[in-house]
């Protein structure tokens, strides 16, 4: 699955109307910001810094539905992965822990500044911090980061499957075998990447890529030592570079970390170490975890996307409970693809029946209502995101129960007057993804669309079935439910998976209306070429709307995550660039 | 008795055996009866993007392209004699007994059992304990005090006890006793003995009762009519105009009786129960063998899934066999 | 979920002779044993409140597939304006009861929870049926089979049963029905009817094994019987012994068995919906909707929506719970 998160760049606050994280919620005392002293109140941790303390000591309790897809930050693809690991692997860059739009500023992780680029754009240059160690006392230097890249999915997906693979598309020397299969000597065989020293690390380029800090925060950058390597069984104990280092590790249980006497505070001013331990429970079950959230055995739900709909009721209609939770803006797009290789949505027109004929009131109570689903999306970009621009071409906000008229008179223009048979794809163990098939199921019965829901699980979804377009093509899944959150915070990080005809796999696939239009793929090509900011974001613009005019997306809603901490904890507030608590800063009080 | 219990490990081994085998052949042909190609099967296990070359080496290594006699014969190979395992940065070996290594993450199958096991273990003769005694001291004095008033609420709670469905109690009793009334506030929250008692018991006490009450009051039942027939034996009645005291008869005489095939059906119960008490684990969110089966199936986790029936299998045959030998041994009739 | 083992001892004379008759100089009729069973089935007021129960559901799973075509029920129409769009609680008391929902109505789509418990029970009474017939059929056929033959006959299938009663029967179960589940069609049959007939499928032949065994010993106890050595030293032959003496005299125990299965079958399916790989939402089984309740914690918001599915399972099992154990004392000479 994709991160679910994306960083929201634009000003969050600054007079965007569509949201409503940082007004007061629609119920509950006042949200905005509430200074450090005094009881924090409702959405307090989306703009302030709720509970700020330094007190040390104590245990952290994380839990989880289900399992990370890999503790080694090598092949890791997950938001809240992203986040925490920066626990335990440092990269380049980061993302600055401040709440507010504070948080999307990029700000040197191990590197001591931003990269140096080129005059043609082709080569970037870091610096590191000298005298950085690593949880054994062994020193750190870039040849470390060379290794992880190396070592990562982008060139060993056989050993490290799961993670992106973005420095495999953009650097020179993509063929390289990977660092399990490199016959050099000291291993550092990959030749888009160079050490000329221990401090200094040097990125060379297919072709010019303006976004590339933006690449450098990935966990992927965090140095690996070679000698200590165990390639597969490197997620059981991951060596540290960070304020905690691994104690135990079960892949069905969870794991435990520690404080790594190795890390100085003068290196990290950024992380916290506060608490003396960290455990994470894996697999236990979403219902149980927000229970446990509530009665305070346990203290954060580390997927970061929101508490299930039972205890939702239970804050939202509690006062007490309610400032305890802060309903944060996750940079997610709740959507429906429309897919323009199964009959009869080839035609553009009858996707737009679908466009105009759900009812977009249903689909966001399904993903759970104004404060836990979000607001109703009009555009495949969300407000959050640099490039987005106010648009809705099918009136979704003027008439938000749908519009059957003009549903009917679209698929008069197709040739389906009497509608036709569909089947809609959602992940079986989502339920909010099942109810929303459901609405579109009910609303599309009403113009006589004939349509049948289909489920998968999310493990496998888009690895064996609705990600394989011979898979959508052969069950005819027409409509395929998913959502989606950039990889990084700009237009481009935003679509260019999603919307790229080039982009299409024959596995994995994350372009699922599988859109293949010249003009968008050349505006793509050019955004990445431009290096004035202002320029890119008209393009972003520009693709944003032709997907909508080419009605391959059906977008739902601007995702909001309703979040619970627990009172005991510290330095709590929702960071921006991941659309959920900062893990690296989050303390004890008892 | 050597002879007889040589000639039912044999029996054993060989059920071991087809159980595999169907296991195999179930878990091998059914996707490919539901549509599925290999190559789609090794693309859920290469991560987000893969492209065909890797596709393609993914299935080399999990030996997916093979015929299902080579997989199979793979698979008892590695059990008995271990398998060597590429870790990227240098080949592993996993000693016997080898279940291989998950499909999914990668880690040996066998460890992963042997870390849910204790917790499976835990659940189960925590439960079996309780059910045991209650169960059949309940279904011991309800037949010695047939008709009254004690009688018909046991049993009435014992037919609401085999009414409900287990996840139902589960999830009633986790709402009362541990959100609502903070009695547990860990139930779920598994701890191991080794690291803190006082904790684990707490964790587990909600499951254990839940469980216990399901199979006791099956057993009250079960108890109840076996010891009203056998106090209707003529054996009894001598008992009795031989003058014993009645506390004699029904002890030393009917109890005996009637708990025979009683605990023959507890062997048989404990043994499925270890291998996996998959809906109080769910219920519960404890890490025990069942929620690991349930994971591996989700995954298609090939490995996993024939790693955890072969040792459930394993327990359900071995009770079977402790059982067949107890009940040879306490009923002089049984002949070997 | 053990299934009832009790024996039911047919092999033991009926030693009661008619009961109640008023004496004095009329001839003592001797009554069948059908005769004794339905009196003193009659006489059991719990059984026969059972037995009420069990035909009112199925009078209301078959009026309700007439209801529900001709519109009174209506199981699918949202009524969004019933429902807090901010927490999916039905608005109004205890669920949104009204004189048009008088069960309310369900969390956040608002459909009537009346017609969809009555419509659920079309589900639930149809695959336990029918399950239960298969396990019965294939039970019965085994187990006489191999209680008359015996030999190697018997041997072969008391090991067949062996290995089926090893196999982790829930796991299997999942295993089947979650891979089936992500199948558009198979078998000419899509949707709904097809996941309805790989539940029918997996409950009702992996228990057969419960039955057979038991039948199994009734036909081992039977063939014994004097009327059997009559009927043989008349010239019968194997199959008209089977069809003409020994079936007629298992029909009771059958009856029992396959009575006492059907509520084991309704919450067999409920516990695989609970796992996610049964009938799932929006269709109104009742084990669908408790496992949604249970799962999502509704009883903290919406009690009445855990209520109603639970409490029709649990009168419904119970019901044919009291039943069985009615009909199975009514037969069991011994039991009074």
């Amino acid at each position: 699955m994709k991160r679910k998160n994306a960083v929201a760049f634009a000003a969050v606050c600054a007079g965007l109307s569509l949201l409503t994280a940082c007004g007061s919620g629609s119920s509950g005392s006042s949200g905005g910001s509430s200074s450090s002293g005094g009881a924090p109140s409702y959405n307090a941790g989306n703009n302030s810094v709720v509970n700020p303390s330094t007190k040390a000591g104590g245990t952290l309790n994380y839990g989880l539905s289900g399992v990370p897809d890999s503790t080694d930050p090598g092949s890791t693809y997950y938001a809240y992965m992203w986040n925490f690991s920066r626990l335990y692997a440092r990269p380049l860059l980061t993302f600055k822990s401040a709440p507010g739009t504070d948080g999307l500023k990029l700000i040197p992780g191990l590197a001591t500044g931003m990269g140096k680029v080129s005059s043609d754009g082709l080569t970037w240059t870091y610096t590191i911090q000298s005298g950085l160690k690593f949880e054994d006392g062994s020193a750190i230097t870039t040849k470390d980061v060379k290794y992880a890249i190396e070592r990562s999915t982008n060139y060993s997906p056989g050993i490290l499957p799961n993670g992106p693979t973005y420095f495999q598309q953009y650097l020179t020397d993509p063929t390289y075998p990977g660092a399990f299969k490199d016959t050099t000597p000291d291993k550092l065989g990959l030749k888009g990447v160079d050490t000329p020293n221990d401090t200094t690390i040097v990125f060379h380029l297919q072709h010019p890529f303006a976004d590339f800090d933006y690449l450098v925060t990935s966990p992927q950058t965090a140095p690996v030592p070679q000698a200590k390597d165990t390639g597969t069984k490197y997620q059981e104990h991951p060596i540290s570079s960070g304020p905690y280092m691994f104690s135990s590790y079960d892949p069905n249980k969870g794991f435990t970390l520690v404080k790594n006497p190795n890390w100085t505070q003068a290196s990290d001013p950024n992380d916290k170490q506060l608490v003396n331990t960290i455990n994470v429970a894996f697999n236990v079950q979403a219902a149980d975890l927000d229970s446990r959230l509530l009665n305070g055995s346990m203290d954060i739900d580390l997927d970061g996307t929101g508490v299930q709909t039972a205890a939702r009721a239970r804050i939202l209609g509690n006062k007490t409970l309610q400032t305890k939770a802060d309903d944060a803006v996750s940079g997610f797009l709740w959507y429906a693809a429309l897919n323009t290789q199964v009959a009869p949505l080839n035609n553009v027109d009858c996707r737009k029946a679908i466009e105009y004929a759900v009812n977009k009131t249903t689909q966001q109570t399904a993903y759970g209502g104004p404060i836990a689903g979000g607001d109703i999306g009009t555009t495949v970009m969300p407000p959050t995101v640099v490039g987005y621009q106010k648009a809705d071409q099918y009136s979704f906000i003027a008439q938000p129960n749908g519009d059957v008229a003009k549903a009917k008179s679209e698929l008069q223009k197709c040739g389906q007057p009497n509608g036709f048979s569909v089947n809609i794809s959602a992940r079986g163990d989502r339920p909010k993804e099942v109810s929303a098939a459901q609405g579109i199921q009910e609303a599309l019965a009403g113009i006589g669309v004939k349509a049948q829901i289909q489920q998968y699980p999310s493990g496998s979804n888009f690895s064996t079935y609705a990600g394989v377009p011979n898979f959508v093509h052969q069950h005819d899944l027409g409509i395929i439910m998913g959502g989606w959150a950039a990889d990084w915070p700009d237009g481009f990080g935003f679509l260019s998976q999603i919307s790229d005809g080039r982009a299409i796999k024959a596995a994995g696939n994350s372009n699922l209306q599988e859109e293949n239009n010249p003009q968008l793929n050349q505006l793509l090509d050019k955004a990445t070429q431009s290096p004035d900011a202002s320029a890119r974001n008209k393009i972003y613009a520009q693709i944003d709307q032709i997907l909508m005019s080419d009605a391959v997306i059906l977008p739902e809603v601007y995702a909001k995550s309703l979040l619970y901490r627990n009172p005991n904890t510290t330095n709590v507030f929702v960071t921006e660039a991941y659309g959920m608590y900062d893990y690296t800063q989050i303390g004890k009080s008892q | 008795m050597i002879t007889f219990i040589v000639r039912r490990l044999f029996g054993a081994v060989l059920m071991l055996l087809v159980v595999s085998m169907v296991t195999f052949a179930v878990f091998f042909l059914v996707p490919r009866i539901a549509g599925q190609t290999t190559d789609q099967l090794a693309t859920q296990y290469v991560g987000r993007n893969p492209n065909p070359t890797e596709v393609h080496a993914m299935e080399v290594k999990l030996g997916l392209d093979q015929p299902i006699y080579v997989q199979y014969g793979r698979f008892l190979k590695n059990i008995v004699a271990g398998e060597d395992f590429d870790t990227g940065t240098g080949i592993v070996h996993c000693p016997p007994p080898c279940f291989g290594y998950s499909f999914k993450n990668q880690q040996e199958v066998w460890p992963q059992m042997l870390s849910a096991l204790p917790v499976t273990g835990s659940l189960a003769l925590g439960a079996a304990v309780i059910w045991l005694i209650s169960g059949v001291g309940i279904g011991v004095l309800s037949a010695l005090r047939r008709g009254t008033v004690f009688d018909r609420a046991a049993m009435s709670v014992a037919l609401a006890g085999v009414s409900l469905p287990i996840f139902f109690t589960a999830l009633l009793s986790l709402a009362i006793f541990r959100d609502s009334i903070p009695l547990f506030p860990d139930a779920g929250n598994y701890i191991s003995i080794t690291v803190d008692p006082g904790k684990w018991a707490e964790a587990l006490v909600l499951p254990w009762v839940t469980l216990a009450f399901l199979y006791a009051a099956l057993y009250a039942r079960l108890t109840r009519a076996g010891m009203l027939e056998t106090m209707n034996e003529d054996f009894i009645r001598t008992a009795r105009a031989k003058g014993l005291s009645e506390r004699k008869v029904v002890v030393k005489h009917g109890l005996r009786a009637t708990l025979t095939p009683i605990i023959t059906i507890f062997g048989l119960d404990l043994g499925l129960l270890v291998g996996g008490a998959v809906l109080t684990e769910s219920a519960f969110s404890l890490p025990g063998l069942g929620r690991f089966a349930v994971n591996a199936i989700n995954n298609q986790d090939l490995p996993e899934i024939l790693g955890v029936t072969m040792l459930a299998g394993f327990f359900v045959v071995a009770a079977n066999l402790i059982v067949d030998v107890l009940y040879a041994v306490v009923d002089p009739r049984v002949r070997f | 979920m053990a299934a009832p083992l009790e024996p039911l001892d047919l092999a033991s004379p009926t030693s009661e002779p008619g009961s109640g008759e008023p004496g004095g100089g009329k001839a003592i009729q001797g009554r069948s044993l059908t005769e004794i069973a339905w009196t003193r089935l009659k006489r059991d007021r719990w059984a026969l409140a059972g037995a009420v129960v069990v035909v009112l559901f199925v009078v209301v799973a078959i009026a309700s597939v007439f209801l529900k075509s001709a519109g009174v029920l209506d199981i699918s129409t949202y009524h969004t304006d019933l429902i807090d769009h901010n927490t999916d609680k039905p608005l109004g008391f205890f669920g949104g009861i009204s004189l048009s929902h008088p069960f309310g109505v369900d969390p956040q789509y608002g459909r009537d929870m009346l017609s969809r418990v009555l419509v659920g029970s079309e589900y639930s009474l149809l695959i336990a049926f029918t399950a239960t017939i298969i396990s019965v059929v294939i039970g019965v056929v085994m187990g006489v089979v191999a209680g008359y033959f015996g030999g190697w006959v018997d041997t072969v299938i008391n090991w067949l049963m062996n290995v089926f009663l090893a196999f982790p029967l829930l796991l299997f179960a999942i295993a089947l029905t979650g891979v089936v589940q992500t199948t558009n069609s198979a078998f000419g049959l899509s949707g709904d009817a097809l996941h309805i007939v790989v539940l029918v499928f997996v409950i009702g032949f992996f228990n057969w094994p419960y039955i057979g065994r038991i039948i199994r010993g009734q036909t081992l106890s039977l063939r014994e019987r004097e009327f059997v050595d009559a009927a043989r030293s008349l010239g019968a032959r194997g199959f008209y012994v089977l069809w003409h003496e020994l079936l007629p005299n298992l029909v009771g125990p059958i009856l029992v068995y396959a009575t006492l299965l059907i509520p084991t079958n309704i919450l067999f399916e409920a516990a695989l919906d609970f796992l996610g790989v049964g009938l799932k939402l929006p269709t109104p089984s009742w084990g669908a909707m408790l496992a949604d309740a249970v799962t999502n914690q509704y009883y903290s918001i919406d009690p009445e929506y855990i209520l109603v599915p639970g409490l029709a399972i649990f009168i419904s099992v119970m019901a044919f719970n009291l039943f069985g154990d009615g009909l199975r004392d009514a037969l069991d000479p011994r039991s009074h």
